[in-house]
This record gives C-alpha cells, sequence and structure tokens, in this order.
C-alpha cells in the first residue's frame, strides 16, 4: 500500500524519531518550531518537568516492603477468608487462604518514621524523600492485562502508553531527542504496546534502548553506528546528499523530498551527538559507585538508573527503566520461593538509592518525579498455602519522589491484612491523572481525536489526587 | 424551601416509614446527610458533575430511579438498599465512596436515614441535553446509509480527452473547478508505476524497455496488454492481499497480554493471496471469512478453504491470559466487531458497546444485535483455562487421504487411552516424599549448588522435597546445578538423578559425573518419565571413594526447553538386588510414550486451522449496561445495523446467524459495504480516497469529495461482480490513473497523479530484487517447523522472542509476529498490527535514515547488487546500476557525482556504497 503522506504532513513530521539533533540556525530553528515534538504550553503550571518510571514487572510485595501490617505476623499460618480475586474471577468462589508474614522486619525510618522493611535497606535511607502512597488499586489479575493497564489505562483496547501521551501532551524538552524513551524493555506482557503509540502520531511511541535480557552496558539507539570507517561513511554521505540534490532540483517544489533529505541530515548529526550521551565513561569513580556500577548484583540496573538520569539532564520528557524480563512470570513474581525477593532487591535498592541522591546532588529532583512500583501488588497470604504469593490488584504501594509531591509521607491505607486498600483509595487512574496534572497537564483535555471521537489515557475515570502535592 | 411536590412525596414516604421522627426527618437530612452527600457522594453522582453508573443522588427522582442497576435505595430498608450495601463495603464488587470506606457513624446515619424512609427534600434538576447520535430515519438520509445511486452523465468540453466513463466524471468536475489534468505520464514512469502498483515490485531493466518500445507503436494496447499481465501475475495476489491483511490485523502471534503463537495463521495469508489471484469475488470472500464453516462445499480442498477463512475472526490481540473469562469472551467479540465495523462497514461499532452511539445512528441494541451472532459463535475453545485457547479446526483431506489419516488418528487415540491409564496406575507414586524416605544417599535439590538464576517450583506434583528446581528457559548454558555428595565408603554406587517430568521439558539434558576413574556425560530426556519410581532416571553406575571428589553437575547448555532438577540419590550396587516394586507401571508409561512418538512422527498428520467453530446452543444475548459484562440488561434478538437494513430479518434459530450477517454485509440493500471496499481500492491506486477517512464513513469522518462518483464505482462493482481485478483494471486504464505527477490540478481532483512513497514492504522487496536476492517461492509456511510447535506450551513464545528474520522471501511470508516486528517494518511504518489498519501512518524520521544509512541489510543488498554487471565499463555499469533500483539512466548530475565518488580505480566496496546509497536517494523510495 502506499502512505499518502502531504507535504504538510511531511515538513510536520520531519523532525521527528530523534529529532533535530545539532540543529543550528535560523532555518533549522523554524523546522523545530513545527515540530510535532517541540515544547508544548501545558494546561496549568507544571510542578514537574519529567519523569523517571522505574518499572518493578512481576509485582513487588507491598506487605513485605512498604506496608506494615502486624496483623499479619500475628496470625501467620491461620487460615482465613480473603476473598481471592483471581478464583473469585475464575470461579465466583474463593476458598480460605494460609496468612503469611512478612519475611522482612519493618522498622521506622528518617523523621517522618517512614515504615519500611529491610527489603530495601538503601531506599528507606531516604525515607524522609519518599512519597509512599499504600492505597493503590489497579485492574488486571494477570501480568499481560495488569501491566498493559499500568502503561495504557486499558486490559484490552489498543490504547497509547503514558509516555506517549506525555510526549504528545508536552512534547520533548529538547528537540534533538526523543521525549520518551523505554530502556531494556521486555518483549513479554504486552511488549511493545507499554511503549507504543497506538493511534497517536508515530513520533509519540517511545524510543527503546536495550531490550530485556540484553546488558544494560550493550544497548543503545539501533543503527546508530555507521558500518564503514568514519572518512568513508563521509564520502559516501557526501554522494548521497549530492543524489538527493540533484533529485530535489529535478522535481521542483516537492517539500516531501526536502524532508527526506532533511531527515539525513539530522540521522548524520546524530552519530555523532548521540553515542556521547549513551556513553557513560565519563561518569565520575564516585558517581559509578554511588549506583552499584561495576559490582555484581546492582551493575546493570545501576547503568540504566544512571542513564536514565543523563538522559533526563538532556530533557527527555519520560523515561522508563525496566526492571524486567521477557518470561510469563517476570522478575518479582515469586508465586513461590518468597526469599527470591530478596535477590531483586539487592539488585535495585543501591541503585535507585543512588539515583534519588544523584538528583538530589544536581537539584534535578525538585522538577522530576521519580516513579517507583510494579504493575500491582502481592497477595498477604501463601498461594496455593506455599512458599510465596499471589498477584493483588486490590491493594499495593508504589511511591513517588520529588517533582512536588510532599515528601517523607504515607498516603492511604489498606486493611489490616494488607490485602484491600481501603483508605484515600487511589487507583492507577486517579495515579495516571495525578501524574500528569503535575506536569501541568489536565488528563480531561489531553485528548486526541480517533475513529471519530476524542480519547485519553484514564477514559472516563480519573481523579487527580491533590492531597499527594507538597 | 421544600416545594410542594416534594411535601406531596415526603408524606407518601412517611406512610411507609413507621419510625419516622414527627418533622418528617427533614432536620435529620440537613443536618446529617445533606452534608455527607455532598462531601463523598455528589462529585460522581450528579447531575452538576458526573452522572456515575447511571446515578445520580442530588434528587429524591436520581436515587428512586436508581442507575443502572436500579433504585439506590429501597425507602425502610437499609439492606435491600443497594446505597447502603455499598458503603458498608462488605461486597467487593460494590464499594462506595471509591476513595475508601467511610467512617462508622457516617455509615449508620445513612443506615438511620433510609430505615426512616429516606426522607428528601431535594426534587430533580433539569439535566443538561444527553448527546445522542442521528436517530435512524434521519440517518438513513446521511449520504453513507442513503440508498446507492448511479451517477448521472456529466459534460465535458474536452470531448477527446476522456477514455473511459470514469475519465469523464472526473474531466467534468475538473472542468468545473477551472484545473486541467496534467499530460499523460511518459512510459518510463508509467511502467515502474504500473508494476509498483500492480504487483509490489519494480520492473526489471528488460521489462521497461519491452514496455517503452511497445508504447511507441501503441500506447494503449502496450499498457492494456501490460495490465493484462501483471493481474494475471502470481505476484498480484502477493502484494494486493497485504491490503485486505492490514484489515483483518493480520498477525500470526497475539500480542496482547501473554503473547501466543498463531503458528497456522499462515495458512489465512495464504488463503488471502491464493483469493486475491483467482479473482474469487469481494462477496464470496466476505462470505466466506464470516460464516466459511456454514457454506456449502463441493470437495474437501473448498472445505478446507472455507474453515481456514474464518481465521479472519480469531487473529485479533486477543488477552488470552485475562482472568475473567466471560469477560474475556466479550472482550473478543467486541474485537470482532470493531474490525468487521472498520474493515467492512466504515463504522465506528465499538462506539454503542457501553451506550447508543453518539454521533452515528447505530443504538446500543444494535451493538447487541450483532453481538448475539458473535456470542453464539465459538472463538475461545472453552472459559476456563487459565490462559485461554483459540479453536483449532481439523482440515479435512481428499477421500484416500483422509480414510488412511482416520485410521491413523484411530490408532494413535487408542495408544493414547492406553498411556492415560497407564499413567492413572503410575500417579500413585507421584506424591511428594521426603528425600529422608528414600534409600541410599538423597541430596535434594536444596543442598545442591545453583549457578544461575533457577526457579523453585511446586507446581507439577511428584517432587521430593518441597519442589524442584527449573531454568525458567532462560539463560541457557549459563545455569547450573551441582551435587556434592559425601561418600561413606568407597565403593561402586548407582547415580539417579530426580527431575520433574512434562512434555514442555528438555529432551537432552546434559549431566556430567566426576568419579574416581574419570569423567561421564551423560543426556537426559526430561520429556518423558523417569524410569525408577516415575521419580528417577539411573545415570550409570561409577566408583567413588570415600571423601573423594565426586560431583554430579546438571547442565542448561544446549537445551531448548525447561530444564528441571529434583534430587540426585545414590545407591551402593550391593543394595541394588531387590527391584523396586513400580518399575513396571512406570517402564510401562516410558515404553508407551515412546510408541506414541514414534507413530506420531511416522504416520501422516492432521493440519488444523485457527478457525471459529459455531457455540453449542445459538441464542439472544442481553444488553450489557455501560458496557459492563455482569450488568445485563433487556435480551435482544440477533440482527444487523438497523439503518443499513430495509426489512427486520429472520436468522435461523438453530445457527449463530453468521451466514445471516454475511449476506446482509454484502446485500445489495446495505450501502456501506460497496462503497467502503470501493474507496479503499481507490484509495490504494490513486494515493488518497475519495472519502478520504478510510474506515470511518459515519458522521464523523470526512464526507466524500465527489459523492456520485463513489457511487457510479460502487454501482459497477456490483454490477460486475465484485470482481477486484476487474476493478482494478477498469482504474488503471483510465487516462486519469496515467497522467504526470507534474503539473497544477490539485492532488484531490484526481487527474494529476501523486507521488507517493514506497511502504516497508515495497522498500525491502526492491532491495532484495535489485540485489538479484529475493526468493520468489509462492505460498507456504514461513516460521520453520510450524506444525511441529505446540503453541499453547509457553515455550512457544521464545519462537517469536529468538526469531531471527533471515529469509529472503516476499515480505508478505516475512512473519508477522505483534511483539517482535522486522525492525524494518518497525521503522517504516508499519509497526501495529493490533487493530484493523486501512491507511498506515506516514512518517519521515531520522531512524529511517539511520536504518538506510547504516543497517547491515541494507549494505548486504548494495554489496550483492554489486556482483550483478561487474564486467562493465564504469558508465554503462552506472546506468545498469540505476535502471535496476531507479527505473531510469543516471542524470547527468547524478552520473558526475557518481564518476567523482568512484574515481579512476574502483573497488568492489566503492560499488556496494554507490549502490547502497541508489537505496537510500529520494527516488529509490518514490514513486512517481
Amino acid at each position: 500500500m502506499f502512505s499518502p503522506c502531504t507535504r504538510r504532513d511531511s515538513l510536520r513530521t520531519v523532525a521527528c524519531g530523534f529529532g533535530a539533533l545539532a540543529l543550528s540556525g535560523l532555518a533549522a530553528q523554524a523546522q523545530a518550531r513545527q515540530s510535532p515534538l517541540a515544547s508544548k504550553t501545558p494546561h496549568h503550571p507544571a510542578r514537574a518537568k519529567r519523569i523517571i518510571f522505574l518499572f518493578m514487572s512481576g509485582g513487588v510485595s507491598h506487605v513485605d516492603s512498604f506496608d506494615y501490617k502486624p496483623r499479619l505476623i500475628r496470625e501467620d499460618g491461620k487460615m482465613r477468608q480473603f476473598g481471592d480475586l483471581r478464583s473469585l474471577a475464575k470461579t465466583g468462589k474463593s476458598p480460605e487462604m494460609r496468612v503469611m508474614k512478612p519475611l522482612w522486619d519493618f522498622q521506622q525510618h528518617g523523621q517522618s518514621g517512614l515504615w519500611a522493611s529491610g527489603l530495601f535497606p538503601e531506599m528507606a535511607k531516604h525515607a524522609d524523600d519518599l512519597c509512599v502512597i499504600r492505597s493503590m488499586h489497579t485492574e488486571g489479575i494477570a501480568h499481560g492485562p495488569a501491566t498493559l493497564f499500568l502503561h495504557t489505562g486499558t486490559t484490552t483496547f489498543i490504547r497509547p502508553s503514558m509516555g506517549a501521551w506525555i510526549n504528545y501532551g508536552l512534547g520533548s524538552e529538547n528537540e534533538n531527542l526523543p521525549g520518551f524513551i523505554s530502556l531494556g524493555p521486555a518483549l513479554g506482557n504486552g511488549g511493545p504496546r507499554n511503549y507504543g503509540n497506538a493511534f497517536l502520531p508515530a513520533v509519540y511511541q517511545g524510543t527503546p534502548i536495550g531490550r530485556a535480557g540484553i546488558p544494560a552496558k550493550d544497548s543503545t539507539i539501533r543503527n546508530l553506528r555507521p558500518l564503514r570507517s568514519e572518512p568513508q561513511a563521509r564520502r559516501q554521505f557526501q554522494l548521497l546528499r549530492e543524489l538527493n540534490d540533484a533529485q530535489i532540483q529535478a522535481k521542483p517544489g516537492e517539500t516531501e523530498f526536502e524532508a527526506v533529505a532533511e531527515s539525513y541530515e539530522l540521522a548524520w548529526r546524530m552519530q555523532s551527538a548521540a553515542p556521547e550521551l549513551l556513553d557513560l565513561r565519563g561518569e565520575s569513580p564516585a558517581t559509578l559507585s554511588l549506583y552499584g556500577i561495576g559490582e555484581t548484583p546492582t551493575d546493570n540496573f545501576g547503568r540504566q538508573c544512571l542513564l536514565a538520569r543523563r538522559l533526563c539532564e538532556a530533557g527527555v520528557r519520560f523515561i522508563q527503566v525496566n526492571y524486567a524480563d521477557n518470561s510469563n512470570n517476570p522478575a518479582w513474581d515469586q508465586h513461590s520461593n518468597l526469599p527470591k525477593h530478596g535477590d531483586h532487591a539487592k539488585a535495585v535498592d543501591k541503585p535507585v538509592a543512588g539515583l534519588l541522591e544523584d538528583l538530589k546532588q544536581r537539584g534535578l529532583l525538585e522538577d522530576t518525579i521519580v516513579w517507583w512500583g510494579g504493575e500491582f501488588g502481592r497477595t498477604p497470604y501463601a498461594e496455593k498455602n506455599g512458599t510465596g504469593r499471589d498477584h493483588n490488584p486490590a491493594g499495593f504501594s508504589i511511591w513517588l519522589a520529588g517533582g512536588g509531591f510532599k515528601r517523607g509521607t504515607t498516603f492511604g491505607e489498606t486493611d489490616d491484612y494488607g490485602h484491600h486498600a481501603t483508605v484515600d483509595k487511589v487507583h492507577m487512574h486517579d495515579l495516571h491523572a495525578t501524574l500528569l496534572h503535575a506536569l501541568g497537564l489536565d488528563h480531561e483535555r489531553l485528548t486526541y481525536r480517533h475513529a471519530g471521537r476524542n480519547f485519553r489515557l484514564t477514559d472516563v475515570y480519573g481523579k487527580v489526587v491533590t492531597d499527594l502535592f507538597a | 424551601m421544600p416545594t410542594l411536590r416534594s411535601i406531596c412525596l415526603l408524606f407518601l414516604t412517611i406512610g411507609v416509614a413507621s419510625a419516622a421522627p414527627t418533622d418528617g426527618g427533614i432536620a435529620f437530612f440537613e443536618t446529617e446527610i445533606r452534608p455527607l452527600l455532598s462531601e463523598h457522594c455528589l462529585d460522581c453522582h450528579s447531575t452538576a458533575k458526573k452522572t456515575r453508573g447511571g446515578l445520580n443522588l442530588d434528587s429524591r427522582e436520581g436515587w428512586a430511579a436508581g442507575g443502572d442497576s436500579g433504585p439506590a435505595i429501597v425507602p425502610g430498608q437499609p439492606d435491600a438498599s443497594p446505597l447502603i450495601r455499598a458503603v458498608r463495603y462488605h461486597d467487593l464488587t460494590l464499594q462506595m465512596p471509591e476513595e475508601g470506606k467511610l467512617p462508622e457513624p457516617k455509615i449508620a446515619a445513612l443506615e438511620n436515614w433510609v430505615r426512616m424512609g429516606a426522607p428528601d427534600p431535594r426534587t430533580a434538576v433539569t439535566a443538561g441535553k444527553k448527546q445522542t447520535g442521528l436517530g435512524l430515519s434521519e440517518g438513513r438520509k446521511f449520504w453513507s446509509y442513503a440508498p446507492i445511486r448511479p451517477a448521472t452523465p456529466r459534460a465535458v468540453q474536452d470531448p477527446a480527452w476522456p477514455r473511459t466513463d470514469l475519465d469523464r466524471l472526473l474531466l467534468a468536475s475538473a472542468e468545473k473547478a477551472g484545473f486541467r489534468p496534467a499530460r499523460d505520464a511518459p512510459p518510463e514512469i508509467l511502467v515502474r508505476r504500473l508494476y509498483l502498483n500492480l504487483i509490489g515490485l519494480p520492473p526489471s531493466p528488460a521489462q521497461i524497455d519491452r514496455f517503452v518500445k511497445a508504447s511507441r507503436l501503441d500506447p494503449k494496447a502496450a499498457v492494456a496488454s501490460l495490465v493484462d499481465e501483471l493481474l494475471a501475475s502470481r505476484h498480484f495476489g502477493e502484494h494486493w492481499a497485504r491490503l485486505w491483511l492490514d484489515m483483518a490485523r493480520f498477525a500470526e502471534s497475539s500480542g496482547g497480554g501473554r503473547t501466543l503463537l498463531f503458528k497456522d495463521a499462515w495458512r489465512y495469508r495464504d488463503y488471502v493471496i491464493e483469493s486475491v489471484n483467482n479473482d474469487v469475488t469481494w462477496d464470496q470472500f466476505i462470505r466466506e471469512q464470516i460464516a466459511g464453516d456454514l457454506l456449502p462445499a463441493a470437495s474437501p480442498d473448498e472445505k478446507r478453504r472455507h474453515i481456514v477463512a474464518t481465521a479472519f475472526l480469531a487473529l485479533g490481540p486477543t488477552n488470552y491470559e485475562e482472568q475473567d473469562k466471560q469477560q474475556l469472551r466479550f472482550d473478543v467479540i467486541d474485537e470482532q466487531l470493531e474490525t468487521i465495523g472498520r474493515a467492512l462497514l466504515g463504522q465506528t461499532l465499538g462506539c454503542a458497546r457501553c451506550h447508543d452511539h453518539k454521533f452515528d445512528p447505530i443504538p446500543q441494541r444494535d451493538y447487541y444485535a450483532l453481538a448475539g451472532i458473535l456470542a453464539s459463535t465459538r472463538t475461545l475453545f472453552n472459559y476456563t483455562d487459565n490462559v485461554a485457547r483459540w479453536v483449532d479446526t481439523p482440515l479435512p483431506l481428499d477421500g484416500p487421504r483422509e480414510a488412511e489419516l482416520k485410521a491413523h488418528e484411530a490408532k494413535v487415540d487408542e495408544l493414547r487411552k492406553r498411556l492415560q491409564k497407564a499413567k492413572t496406575d503410575l500417579a500413585k507414586f507421584a506424591q511428594p516424599v521426603a528425600a529422608k524416605d528414600l534409600p541410599g544417599i538423597v541430596i535434594d535439590d536444596t543442598e545442591a549448588k545453583a549457578v544461575g538464576e533457577w526457579r523453585r517450583s511446586n507446581s507439577l506434583p511428584g517432587f521430593i522435597g518441597g519442589g524442584y528446581l527449573h531454568d525458567d528457559n532462560q539463560g541457557k548454558g549459563a545455569k547450573t546445578i551441582t551435587f556434592t555428595p559425601v561418600f561413606p565408603k568407597m565403593g561402586r554406587y548407582e547415580v539417579r538423578l530426580a527431575y520433574n517430568h512434562h512434555p514442555s521439558r528438555a529432551n537432552r539434558v546434559r549431566v556430567t559425573i566426576l568419579h574416581a576413574d574419570g569423567e561421564e556425560t551423560v543426556f537426559v530426556d526430561q520429556t518423558l518419565v523417569p524410569a525408577v519410581d516415575g521419580r528417577f532416571v539411573s545415570l550409570g553406575t561409577y566408583r567413588f571413594e570415600k571423601d573423594g571428589a565426586g560431583f554430579i553437575l546438571v547442565s542448561n547448555a544446549e537445551t531448548e526447553a525447561i530444564v528441571t532438577v529434583d534430587a540426585l540419590q545414590l545407591l551402593p550396587e550391593e543394595s541394588l538386588e531387590t527391584p523396586l516394586k513400580n518399575n513396571d507401571a512406570a517402564m510401562l508409561v516410558r515404553r508407551l510414550e515412546s510408541e506414541l512418538k514414534q507413530l506420531q512422527s511416522t504416520g501422516p498428520v492432521r493440519q488444523v486451522a485457527m478457525s471459529v467453530l459455531e457455540a453449542e446452543t445459538p441464542s439472544e444475548t442481553q444488553i450489557r449496561i455501560r458496557g459492563v459484562e455482569k450488568n445485563r440488561g433487556a435480551t435482544v434478538p440477533r440482527g444487523f445495523l438497523q439503518v443499513a437494513s430495509k426489512a427486520p430479518v429472520q436468522i435461523s434459530p438453530a445457527e449463530s446467524g453468521r451466514r445471516e450477517l454475511a449476506d446482509w454485509i454484502v446485500s445489495p440493500e446495505n450501502p456501506l459495504t460497496a462503497r467502503v471496499l470501493v474507496n479503499r481500492v481507490w484509495a490504494w491506486l490513486f494515493g488518497s480516497g475519495i472519502v478520504r477517512t478510510v474506515d470511518n464513513f459515519g458522521t464523523t469522518g470526512e464526507k466524500p469529495s465527489d459523492p456520485e462518483l463513489l457511487d457510479h464505482l460502487a454501482v459497477r462493482f456490483i454490477e460486475e461482480g465484485w470482481s477486484l481485478k476487474h476493478f482494478v483494471r477498469q482504474i488503471v486504464l483510465s487516462r486519469a490513473w496515467q497522467t504526470s505527477a507534474e503539473g497544477t490540478a490539485p492532488a484531490e481532483s484526481f487527474v494529476r497523479a501523486q507521488r507517493r512513497r514506497l511502504d516497508a514492504e515495497q522498500l525491502r522487496d526492491a532491495m532484495l530484487l535489485t540485489g538479484g536476492r529475493l526468493e520468489l517461492s509462492y505460498l507456504g509456511p514461513n516460521i520453520k517447523r510450524a506444525d511441529e510447535i505446540d503453541a499453547n506450551n509457553t515455550s512457544a513464545q521464545n519462537v517469536e522472542y529468538g526469531y531471527v528474520y533471515s529469509d529472503a522471501r516476499r515480505s508478505v511470508y516475512t512473519p508477522a509476529f505483534r511483539n517482535n516486528r522486522l525492525e524494518l517494518f518497525a521503522v517504516f511504518d508499519f509497526a501495529d498490527i493490533n487493530a484493523s489498519i486501512g491507511k498506515r501512518h506516514a512518517s519521515t524520521v531520522a531512524p529511517q535514515a539511520l536504518f538506510l544509512l547504516n543497517h547491515p541489510f541494507v549494505q548486504d543488498q548494495a554489496r550483492a547488487a554489486t556482483e550483478i554487471s561487474q564486467d562493465l565499463p564504469t558508465s554503462e555499469r552506472l546506468d545498469s546500476a540505476f535502471l535496476r533500483a531507479l527505473g531510469r539512466t543516471p542524470s547527468p548530475k547524478e552520473r558526475s557525482a557518481c564518476e567523482r565518488f568512484l574515481g579512476t580505480q574502483p573497488t568492489a566496496e566503492d560499488w556496494a556504497q554507490v549502490h547502497q546509497m541508489l537505496f537510500a536517494c529520494i527516488d529509490f523510495r518514490y514513486v512517481d
């Protein structure tokens, strides 16, 4: 099929994708002004400019980390009727389940006295920076649906991901870079749909760097490296310029051709500018060690977190760092062998704390939201009465830091077991609405017309939780 | 102040509320209830703000009429009032307010209030007008729902120009608007346009030469004869199938949550290609895809085609993992309706899932009338599996082959039954057992040394201790388990490994035994039941020293499926005299398993196709209020869109109604289908549609630029029997289609050709063809050993995740995985195959430039291209290179640029670079 594209379209879309790295001169600026990725004015004054989302794929157990429930310790091993959501969805019934106490001891931390377990000792040191929401609830009992819901606001339909919406709503702070980057995304559990643009123009889709299962140090933007030596590549590019010039002159007035030629110029400049951004070698040893880079359990996630900071400095709006793998039972999914949570915690704890520290030192935490969490939590009871916990979308914890959110705060509660959110409940739609709000976007006004109607990230739901703002 | 009416109501209420205080409870309402409602409820339940669930709590009428699930309050009866149930927070499905449970005193106040009869002085405020769509009778007057009318002939000022009646219509409009048609495209341009539009491949230098020469003699005859030749080429189907496959959101994996491999989807792709090549009329083509399984078939071959065609309904991005299977069932139906609506009717049917369509004349009941047809159809194998499955239908063969296959299947069946019984007998031994209860030295997996990430599981029975370890089918070669037994005395021991068997396990697991006399490597097939007790397999008998350095190492290297390790047992040779009692049962299972494997691998294989089935009992379905599956409203008789039907339909009570649905879609009384289809073909050939929103013929879409022209085409298409080839021929033989892209007439006038870019498939195919590497094999699967894959086995995903796209077949055969696209497709706007797409995105982005500059695929094709005419002198070699890539010789400027680049002694690599830049240059990426 031929995809028709008007001249106007092509002018509008020329600076898309990785954009006009190193654009200079008036003509270039005029071009950039028309770029769909050019920075846009938000709906209302923004508290934050960007988000780093640290995605804990598989579902971290909140009752073992940030939601302290003494009752689980008192009643450890007792059989209770919980209303297990999976059984209810499948059979409409629910058997009794065995209460399972947290495997890590809880303590209060910092001046705020925030409860956190020994699972994340490094994050706990930042207790006074965190805004922990303990009353999250969401949709989707299995990973696929819940992960899609987290990213796109629906378990089923083909919808743009949150990063794409933000990219569409705000553009990039730096038109030389994509506005939305996902570091090491997984192929499974929704795969590319989690950073996809669906019906939004393709320029707003997330740009993946690497892929789950590929070490962070080997991950880069695709096709960035010339296949040939620098002088050869340069000579070849010069030939292409001459061919394109001749062809443009042969068909004067075809602005779409100029757009194609311009896309080559951008690509050429990117080849030299982007690798530097992705190269961590210029960082000081102190910074590297802050993130645990060079140490066995933390090296990989540490690199991703540090790269997130660099992208954040460069002006990317939405950076997702994935702690994920391609399997159907991703990373944190401890249906059995809950102690395994400890291994994952070791891999992420120090890098995440390092990121918070680094952002703080550089003054970036003020206008950067760090969002840490998974697609759901885990049950307070043992799955199949074994050694692990099942999924729990009815109540779980996430935390936010920076970006104008309250510090050293906990918000909302689950019931005495940590099963269902009960007080100040925050639905995933509400979190989406709140995060957009913090970025200056009104979730009810951030719409896109498709198939005859307006769509939005929060569908017809979502409430901004203003109590979370400082 | 309460109005007279509310006071009347109040008295009525007092009548039923025996416990009412003397002031009628108004004071109680004002002090306790009004502020409470206002603080906690009215944000979501009031006419002024939102009306969630259809419920307003800002007036007595509001809660008395109630929401989607009926009245919210039964005065006097708190226990019977949904509102009270919701605030009590006991019912998991109904909890309000959403933000969290109210404090107990507030709940008690609400209970009291309801108990006293729910006194409420507030009367209904007039609600704002709800947005509703066109009514049916108004709707029938809207252009797309109105009957198709033949065009009236138009007079033209220049009668010499038009060649066909189509030209006459177009010229008349152009003249009226004051445009001159562009001049005719020269044959050198036209030939490339014809090849790329009709078969998707650029012409070779010889083909160009032949056409240009023929054109000099008789231009019209040359075009006609080339068009006939191209329409008859099997490449026509390979190119044009792609257009329907986009509509059908064709894919070879589900994407969605847990992506599953559609291993048989290629049959549907082939079906589409063949149907186009055989010019199956489109009314029949559509009937087969919607109701193929219900149509009469004259031969097994036809039956096969009919079954395969129904994959159209099954290919969606289904979320098989959704745990609420009734919800999933309706999500599937919704996706099917959305696809049928978009692809065939140009309608946004999904909008009517939750309420009447807000713009178009589609009431919600029409949606559920259609949904009833699909609810009477089975698209999911069952509604109980944890991860649901689609329906595979066995495909019949011709006479004798079918008999042979049936006989073989009977044998397999018989053997399966025996195996099942043997397994049941063996299952007695499959209880978990503690390591200490087994003889000899037993080391459980918990005491072994694990390298790499092993996962613990107890999901399949028969393990020793608390469970077993598995490698999660990842990190192949990087994971090992080492057992280091302590031997109490020197001697010979039989070494036995316990593993967790299952068909999903690896069949060649490497185990290394370091013993006193050296090292031994054996391989274990973990798909088989272990021979000893159904738990252990013997690895042989070896000598070990007392306290020596012996160990047993299990590795997951070179395996392609899950590796498990449960325990290790070492038995002193002397203790082995008494054979274990249940050996026989295990041996029988093993023997039968291997017999079955043998039989299955040697006998004929029954092919299956993704498809749908009739439900056991077809029936009407109910409206889902606000689209919530569990919130059922009135039952709706099965039917179609009323706005596009003349009389109410009769649907056979014995069938789903798909046959009638298909008939309605292609019936002459339905004005949508033919209009939508001719507009699509027009858009594919001209670059934009007469209706530019090709998927949306509703009131929110664009109107046709020339409604009479659209109807003229639709009338012709129907009259001439829904033949695609005929229709395409009619268009490309028009003079309008053969105009040059140069000129002043606007593109929308269709009397000047539009310059268009090659799409992702054409770009890839053209590079392969230019390099002489395009492999032209016709039809057939492209995923190796697709037939052998068990698509419901989780490891089947690795076929997608680890897929290496290395074939050189035409792009239509490239595996269409939803989660792992071919990079070239993703970069060149062919990424999203999750929904029916009538018009792909068209972007000009830097990643495309980077791809053409730096991707090895492009470089490889360029190098291959240098091998073709390498003996020619530079100048002629340049001519040849340009002809093959761009369909023309270089301009003086291009020639001098290339000659400067090549210098006097060009190397092969210099030439490769020239070829690569020809792939990258503008003219390669466009067709005039």
